[in-house]
């Protein structure tokens, strides 16, 4: 055999190495010398990548007789590109892809109802938050022997991973401008890749595989608008601040597009824009709050 | 014995044998029959219990054309882009295998069992997530061909390498006592006939990889996993959009693998007895 094979061997192995080099080498983007920020990029490419999970209604969902995006987070991300005069393409990666930064340059922007938090901030920069969203503890509806959040201690809780609810049920949570109380001692935190798998596992029954889910609240009252036994157990236990989020190690330098973008959401906070999706999603106005909201002086 | 008498013996056999022929060709149409009654009889049932309890009709026929339109040409697409790449990669593994070098045999076999013992999961998203750190960033899509079609080369290497050494000593031995040189008894004497027995197993890898185009989703790819789970989740129809993008995958690979029986018994034409 070794007669047989090793001409042509020698050219499929140095075709192979070739072919391995190519694919490491093409993907790099090309980099024009004259254009080193993330917004001359944008600009110049004419569109804006926005990455957003098409998971969650009323932020984000595919609508049921277009089958197009739709939702708060989608207006939002439309009239920012607007603004910025470019296209919009809407990218899909998993949430804690999203959360984790180091986005290698796949997306530009993240509109996708992310809360402002110091661990987030590491990686990420923040813009103006565009609304805030009230964080609501879900029981199912059956249930009758909880009375209030406090209740729930050691009690089986379902959350999304990586989210500010696991991070509120391990006291680590710290939001700038908000005095968290952490009512829930010792919780059995059960964390799920997003919100919905565990408002999912709650609607099987009280206590079958869950005792409690902490979401956002139109995510719940969505939820038991599709049909979800669950019901809101006593008030919000915080308020987050939602904002556009963008990776701090973009290889071009994001911070002028951060700026940019909000400038931005003030001028729709302003003009009433925020308000107006608002109350056309949520039925309230959840931006006012997020118009006042002043960034710590070192900036997100 | 009279010489031309026909033996009567031998008259019974042949008619004995041909009624035996008729008997048994009836016995296995009946057998398909009732095999084919038992499917109905589970569908049909199992169709009844999910209608029974609570099967949204009218989220599978609002959403269906939704999930399997976006997601079947991206899954065929993937799946039939990476069959390509994994087949030239198994065939050039494979010679580098049953090469006599051991630096060339050596990087084969270390690749195939590196990528046959890691899980495809895992090479996603070392090839997504992972490769970043080290300044390859690879669009998902991308992404996703070449984890699927490193892993099934690896898979195909040995397919590749067993159809090739199967090919008996003798035909070599012969080939080259006829003058042949060794780069044509590989292109003209061994190749052909190891083909027919790597292109079977061909089909069978796609069937698989079919299948196994759904981790891709994990990057956000809109394939049918993807489009399945994302149009039911957000609306608790969790059962109706994974039946719909199952039954989808069920029909797709239900015909590959008539095609590819088809061309292995075209293949094994010459072969019958």
């Amino acid at each position: 055999m070794r007669r047989i094979i090793r001409g042509p061997l020698v050219v499929l192995a140095v075709v192979l190495v070739a072919a391995l080099a190519a694919t490491a080498c093409q993907p790099r983007p090309a980099q024009p010398q004259a254009a080193n920020d993330l917004l001359a990029e944008v600009l110049a490419r004419g569109v804006l990548r926005v990455a957003t999970d098409p998971n969650y209604p009323p932020q984000s969902y595919l609508d049921e007789a277009t089958k197009q995006w739709t939702g708060f987070d989608i207006d939002v991300a439309r009239e920012i590109a607007r603004r910025l005069g470019v296209e919009l393409e809407f990218v899909t990666p998993d949430w804690d892809l999203i959360t984790a930064g180091n986005w290698a340059d796949r997306w530009d922007l993240s509109i996708g109802s992310m809360t402002i938090t110091p661990e987030r901030a590491k990686g990420l920069h923040f813009t103006q938050p565009y609304y805030t969203t009230p964080a609501q503890v879900f029981v199912h509806a059956s249930n009758t022997s909880y009375r209030s959040p406090a209740d729930l201690s050691g009690k089986r809780i379902g959350v999304c991973g990586g989210c500010t609810y696991e991070e509120y049920l391990t006291k680590t949570l710290s939001i700038p401008g908000e005095t968290i109380n952490f009512v829930i001692d010792g919780a059995d935190i059960r964390a799920y890749p997003t919100d919905l798998y565990a408002v999912e596992d709650l609607a099987l029954g009280d206590g079958v595989r869950l005792d409690a889910v902490i979401t956002a609240l139109p995510t719940g009252l969505e939820a038991i608008e599709a049909g979800v036994p669950l019901k809101p157990l006593g008030d919000p236990i915080y308020f987050e601040y939602l904002a556009g989020a963008v990776d701090r190690n973009a290889s071009k330098n994001p911070v002028p597009f951060v700026e940019k973008v909000s400038e931005i959401i003030k001028a729709m906070h302003a003009d009433g824009t925020l308000k107006r999706l608002s109350e056309q999603y949520y039925g309230v106005d959840l931006a006012a709050a997020a118009a006042a909201f002043k960034p710590p002086p070192e900036g997100y | 014995m009279v010489p031309g008498a026909v033996r009567p013996v031998d008259v019974a056999d042949a008619a004995w044998g041909e009624r035996q022929l008729l008997v048994q060709a009836r016995q296995r149409r009946v057998r398909q029959l009732q095999l084919f009654a038992v499917w109905l009889g589970i569908i049909v049932l199992v169709a009844g219990v999910l209608v029974r309890f609570n099967l949204d009709v009218g989220f599978m026929t609002t959403w269906g054309w939704f999930i399997l339109s976006r997601g079947v040409p991206t899954t065929l697409g993937v799946s039939l882009a990476s069959i390509t790449f994994a087949t030239v990669l198994a065939l050039i593994g494979s010679l580098m295998r049953i090469s006599r070098s051991p630096i060339l045999s050596g990087i084969a076999s270390f690749y195939v069992s590196l990528f046959r013992g890691t899980p495809l999961l895992v090479q996603i998203y070392i090839i997504y997530i992972g490769l970043p750190q080290l300044g390859i960033v690879l669009p998902a899509i991308f992404a996703g061909v070449l984890a699927l079609s490193l892993n099934y080369g690896a898979y195909m290497t040995e397919i590749f390498r067993a159809g090739i050494q199967s090919i008996g000593h003798g035909q070599r031995e012969a080939a080259l006592s006829l003058g042949m040189t060794p780069q044509q008894t590989f292109r003209r004497i061994i190749w052909p006939q190891a083909v027919r027995l790597i292109i079977p197993p061909i089909g069978n890898e796609f069937v698989a990889m079919l299948k196994d185009s759904s981790l891709v989703s994990v990057m956000g790819i809109w394939e049918l996993t993807f489009t399945a789970t994302k149009s039911g989740r957000p609306r608790f129809k969790n059962m109706e959009a994974l039946l719909i993008a199952a039954a989808a995958y069920w029909v797709l690979t239900a015909l590959f693998s008539t095609i590819q029986s088809l061309i292995e018994s075209r293949l094994g034409k010459a072969h019958e007895r």
